[in-house]
């Protein structure tokens, strides 16, 4: 019995490397290993032999079973993997077709670039204040040491609205400035004080590719016992430094805001030509970026601030400027055009 | 302004390497913007003084002439379409290489040998504007006076070899000083450190018969001066003005009035002379009369008014006070006796006149800066010696008459330097800031370690300098902003607290872009009086903006939606579907001083006609998620109650706080009408507003974990027939009554009315979710419930359709 064992072991093992597919397989198995099959019928003997013998046959017999299932097994995992294989390698599949449409939307540019300012001036530091855009003539400009005919409103055309006029506020304008929200900080909190507004101002000039009737300015005040120019330029330093996640440099030059004194205009060193000069920066190396000085006294006393104790800066830039820097927009109109081929750029 | 090297050079040493663009950077730096840096040699180059032989028709155009021009050793064909030109007349010519500037507009071009209309032009005969010299309206400009050889190169026949820089009139504003070439040098010798030649100048006045001068005005007049000169001669100005004036940009009348200019420029001060026969027996300045008449020197005859400020006669008004002369008094080539003002005026009078008349001058230019009242006479001193020069027969007659109502002490500041110091930011020394102020004309009044008295330089001295702060700039500009270091500000140990308004607006663009897919856009905050007619909207709410850009920018928005609606229309062109959103301010006008501002969201979802479903249920779905990320609570969707003219009567529903009724939000479908208004009636509009002002205040709930179910769920779905009138809400309302413990969800998976459902019918499907906390439900329990939920429907009127 031993031999037939053995010789069914061979003859099934050859059976199994012969095979080619899982069908060969499955009747290699009933013949073999099946309730009728060859194993079983050769078993049937073992009730005539001996207990020795059969202490012998049971392990033997068993082993060989279960050696040709493995056999079975590995043999089958082999065809099925060549059979994968076989149609993986006829498949043909188009990876140019376009992906499934998941569209999310845009957030419009200047929005992004206006979070980025708070969020930079956030960690120095500030907050961000608010004011409202339809503004009196006192907050606008009186109180900002613009006085009626100071040719300083010639820079500024004004829209007015068609309201009555108050006497201590004057006529309603449409804010040219986030300046304003200078004085009513001041008035509400007091000194000390770093605040950030940004928002939207109106200017009545003609529009074109460069200028808008409403655009979108920051305002920056710092009031403190011994803020000076040098503050200014530190925090206007690191802050472009951070916007433009490149080290830029500031300059003063001197500038006449009647909001201010000493007034200036600061420049940043030429993003593209790193200060070398290039016909974005009209070969000067430097950037027109904002106004800015130190408050003057007369709008300390305006914001009921002690101009003895308390002194600081203030500064104002444009935010559709950067943005138009930073993505190369050339015409500011696309920012209110509400055209979506502009706003899904970004 | 424009200020010339050259004038520059006769009151203060310029080193002679001096080179132009780099001191242009550095007047930048110390004192105002200087915007460009014209060497005239350069822009001159092949530019020659060409002298026109022949003229003959242009056989192909009515309008041109075909020249010979003896331009040098060579006569060369041009082309001139000028109807001005005459055999023998000498011209400036561009030679092929030259840069001009066709019709005097647009950028600078290379000339180059060229076919004109098939005729050959070697170049081109120039008219002023084109060559940057002064405007010659009559077409080509005349230089037969000049009398040079064809040939001489343009920059030598005129003297054009001179620097002008070109200044920011608007970095001036508050520098009176600044408006003349002494008050340049004045202050180019401060920055170069180098000595500044005293102005002075030499005349004899008259002693004979007074001019009678009467200032009424004194308060707008603080200072009059006046002289008669009499033999005149009224002729060409010399060249040595000419040139000047070219250089700076006036146009040339004769030498009288070139004289005026050329003071004008020189100090800064604005003179007028009139011709003393035309004026009758004296000055008086006084107020115009309401209705009084009065013609200018430009033709325009003005209608004046007790606030413009006049130079007057005893019988009538013969100039504008410092704003223009009249004609009826006029220099003319008969004038033989002038009579010269030198006056100080008001800035706010002058101002408001020259904009009620639009009359803007070079005189209102300077006097609305508050000029220095010592100037005036200074002036009067300058151009009696210039035009005494010119005319060799003149005299002045009368005495130097000076009529003052100004106050005449010298004004002086207090300076604490440790102020100054910690203004801006650098410790200068004591010794420094005193060399500063004394080399910009500033007198030490008194001294101490750290603080000075000053006495202000009467040029500076009118609203310029006033206070320390003022004092504090000149130091800072002098000691050069680019030595001052940055320094960051301590920061605060805390981070301020954040604006959660703007904080919360921001995550809203998150969600709306982001979550939501929809595109943000920005609009103007006004619209037109056809949009409140178009959206049907109450015009009594709107502010009127009064001095508008445009007819379409009359009104202040009191809704973000008629701009949103261009913009449909503006999308439609490039897709066929889209979702968009502003952020913004609407206006409103209760009647109190402050209008009402209030900060909104508008979106809106547009689809093709085509579409299939309500597009009130996607705005909903919409604002319902964005409520549901800010974790909103408090809120309850009913009919919309308010006016809302631009909504959809029926598909119309607003979101109300449950404590105090306020709208928050609202949903609808576009009104057909206003859809109609805006050509819209082929697409499907959704719209949710959001009044965002109202919405932060409702603050953002902070999230809470909830625990993962730890039993599993079970459900059933039911399909009911119901009349078309009972909600949605009313019946989701019913069913999860049944059992509040246990019902977790109720989805409305199906809704359809129209074949196979009776008229007046809606099939209905919900999915209903049942779920335990703390244990396994068991059937007994779910068959409980859903046959409640069955009998509550079926109270309603419903049927219940095939049971799952």
């Amino acid at each position: 019995m031993e031999n037939e064992l053995k010789k069914l072991e061979k003859a099934a093992t050859e059976a199994i490397k012969a095979a080619k597919t899982s069908d060969e397989l499955q009747n290699i198995e009933v013949q073999f290993l099946g309730r009728k099959g060859e194993l079983t019928s050769i078993l049937k003997g073992i009730k005539d032999l001996s207990v020795e013998e059969k202490k012998v046959i049971g392990p033997l017999s068993n082993d060989i079973k279960n050696g040709i299932i493995q056999k079975l097994e590995s043999a089958r995992a082999e065809i099925e993997a060549k059979a994968i294989e076989a149609q993986l390698a006829n498949e043909f599949f188009d990876i140019t077709a376009p992906g499934v449409a998941r569209k999310i939307g845009k957030i419009h540019p200047m929005s992004q670039v206006q979070h980025e300012v708070e969020n930079i001036f956030h960690g120095m530091g500030f907050t961000v204040a608010d004011g409202p855009e339809i503004e009196s003539e006192y907050y606008n400009f009186e109180g900002l040491n613009i006085p009626a005919d100071h040719p300083a409103r010639d820079m500024q055309d004004t829209f007015f609205v068609d309201k009555k006029h108050e006497d201590k506020h004057g006529r309603l304008v449409l804010r040219t400035q986030t300046s304003p929200v200078q004085i009513r900080t001041m008035e509400k909190y007091g000194a000390p004080l770093r605040i950030i507004v940004p928002g939207r101002v109106f200017r009545n000039e003609a529009t074109d590719a460069s200028h808008e009737s409403n655009f979108h300015q920051v305002e920056g005040l710092m009031i403190d016992k011994d803020i000076s120019l040098a503050n200014l330029k530190g925090v206007m330093a690191e802050f472009l430094t951070e916007l433009f996640k490149k080290e830029v440099n500031v300059r003063f030059r001197p500038g006449y805001f009647p909001f201010v004194e000493p007034g200036v205009e600061l420049d940043f060193s030429c993003l593209i030509c790193n200060g070398k000069g290039c016909s974005v920066c009209k070969r000067t190396g430097w950037v027109e970026f904002m106004g800015a000085g130190m408050v003057h006294p007369n709008v300390l006393k305006a914001g009921g601030i002690d101009s003895k104790e308390y002194q600081g800066w203030a500064f104002g830039f444009g935010l559709e400027r950067l943005a138009m820097m930073r993505y190369g927009i050339d015409d500011i109109r696309l920012i209110f055009s509400g055209d979506l081929r502009f706003t899904e750029q970004y | 302004m424009k200020v010339s090297l050259n004038w520059i050079k006769q009151f203060v040493d310029i080193p002679a390497d001096l080179n132009a663009e780099e001191f242009g950077k550095l007047f930048t730096l110390r004192t105002a913007e200087v915007e460009g840096v014209h060497d005239q040699a350069e822009s001159y180059a092949n530019m020659v003084i060409g002298k026109i032989e022949k003229i003959a028709p242009h056989p192909d155009a009515d309008k041109l002439q075909v020249t010979q021009t003896k331009v040098g050793k060579d006569t060369v064909q041009i082309v001139c379409g000028a109807p001005n030109i005459k055999e023998g007349m000498l011209v400036p010519v561009a030679l092929p290489g030259s840069k001009v500037r066709w019709h005097g507009e647009g950028d600078l071009i290379e000339l180059k040998e060229t076919k004109i209309r098939g005729v050959e032009s070697f170049g081109m005969i120039c008219a002023g504007e084109e060559i940057g010299l002064p405007a010659s309206p009559e077409g080509i400009v005349d230089l037969s006076s000049s009398k040079a050889e064809p040939g001489t190169p343009l920059s030598d026949a005129l003297n054009l070899n001179d620097v002008i820089l070109d200044i920011d009139n608007k970095a001036l504003t508050h520098r009176p000083d600044l408006w003349g070439h002494y008050g340049h040098a004045r202050e180019i010798a401060a920055i170069l450190d180098t000595p500044l030649t005293p102005f002075t100048t030499d005349v004899k006045y008259g002693s004979g018969k007074d001019l009678s001068i009467e200032v009424q005005a004194k308060k707008e007049c603080p200072r009059y001066l006046g002289v008669i000169i009499e033999g005149i001669k009224v002729q060409d100005s010399p060249e040595w003005i000419q040139e000047k004036l070219r250089s700076t940009d006036h146009s040339l009348f004769n030498n009288i009035v070139d004289a005026t200019n050329y003071v004008l420029e020189e100090l800064g001060q604005p003179l007028h002379a009139f011709d003393a026969d035309k004026i009758e027996e004296g000055i008086v300045v006084r107020m115009a009369e309401n209705g009084e008449k009065l013609a200018t020197l430009d033709g325009q005859e003005h209608e004046l008014s007790q606030e413009d400020l006049v130079i007057a006669d005893h019988k009538k008004a013969v100039a504008l006070a410092g704003v223009m002369g009249g004609d009826n008094s006029k220099v003319d080539e008969k004038t033989t006796r002038i009579l010269i003002e030198a006056a100080n005026f008001d800035p706010t009078t002058v101002r408001r006149t020259s904009v009620r008349h639009t009359l803007r001058t070079d005189a209102v230019q300077r006097f609305e800066k508050s000029l220095d009242p010592v100037l005036a006479e200074q002036a009067l001193d300058r151009i009696c010696e210039i035009i005494l020069e010119l005319c060799p027969n003149a005299k002045i007659i009368t005495q130097k008459v000076d009529v003052k109502n100004f106050d005449e002490t010298p004004k002086t500041v207090k300076v604490d330097l440790n102020k100054v110091r910690s203004q801006i930011g650098a410790n200068i020394p004591a010794e420094q800031a005193e060399d500063i102020l004394l080399k910009l004309g500033f007198q030490i009044l008194k001294k101490d370690k750290d603080s000075f008295e000053l006495q202000i330089p009467t040029w500076r001295a009118t609203k310029d300098v006033e206070i320390e702060e003022d004092i504090t700039e000149e130091i800072a500009r002098m000691f050069g902003y680019e030595n001052v270091t940055p320094i960051l500000p301590k920061t605060p140990t805390k981070l301020p607290t954040e604006n959660t308004e703007r904080k919360l607006k921001h995550r809203a663009r998150e969600i709306l872009s982001k979550g939501l897919g929809m595109n943000e856009v920005y609009n103007y905050s006004f619209y037109s009086a056809k949009d409140i007619q178009k959206c049907m909207l109450p015009e009594e709410l709107h502010i009127k903006v009064e001095n508008y850009l445009s007819e379409n920018q009359t009104h202040m928005r009191v809704s973000l939606l008629p701009n949103l609606l261009h913009n449909v229309a503006l999308n439609l062109k490039n897709y066929p579907e889209f979702y968009l959103y502003e952020i913004g301010r609407t206006y409103e006008d209760l009647q109190e001083y402050f209008p009402k501002e209030e900060k909104k969201i508008c979106g809106l979802i547009v689809r093709g006609k085509k579409h299939k479903g309500d597009l009130f249920y996607e705005a909903k779905g919409a604002v319902e998620e964005l409520f549901s990320f800010f974790q909103t609570q408090g809120l309850e969707l009913r009919k919309g109650e308010t006016l809302c003219s631009y909504a959809h009567p029926n598909r119309f529903a607003g979101y109300y706080s449950k404590k105090d009724g306020t709208e928050v939000a609202r949903v609808f479908e576009l009104h057909p009408l206003v859809a109609k208004n805006y050509n819209l009636e082929g697409v499907k509009i959704g719209v949710f507003e959001v009044n965002f002002t109202e919405l932060a205040k409702l603050g953002e709930r902070t999230r809470k974990h909830k625990p993962l179910a730890k039993f599993p769920s079970s459900e059933f779905d039911v399909s009911v027939l119901m009349d078309e009138e009972v909600t949605i809400g009313e019946m989701e309302k019913q069913m999860s009554s049944v059992d509040k413990n246990i019902i977790e969800s109720i989805t409305l998976f199906d809704l359809y009315q129209g074949d196979n459902i009776p008229e007046g019918k809606k099939s209905c499907a919900f999915k209903i979710v049942l779920r335990a906390p703390d244990r396994t439900l068991k059937e007994e329990e779910v068959k409980k419930v859903q046959e409640e939920v069955f009998a509550r429907l079926h109270k309603l009127g419903g049927e219940i359709r095939g049971l799952k």
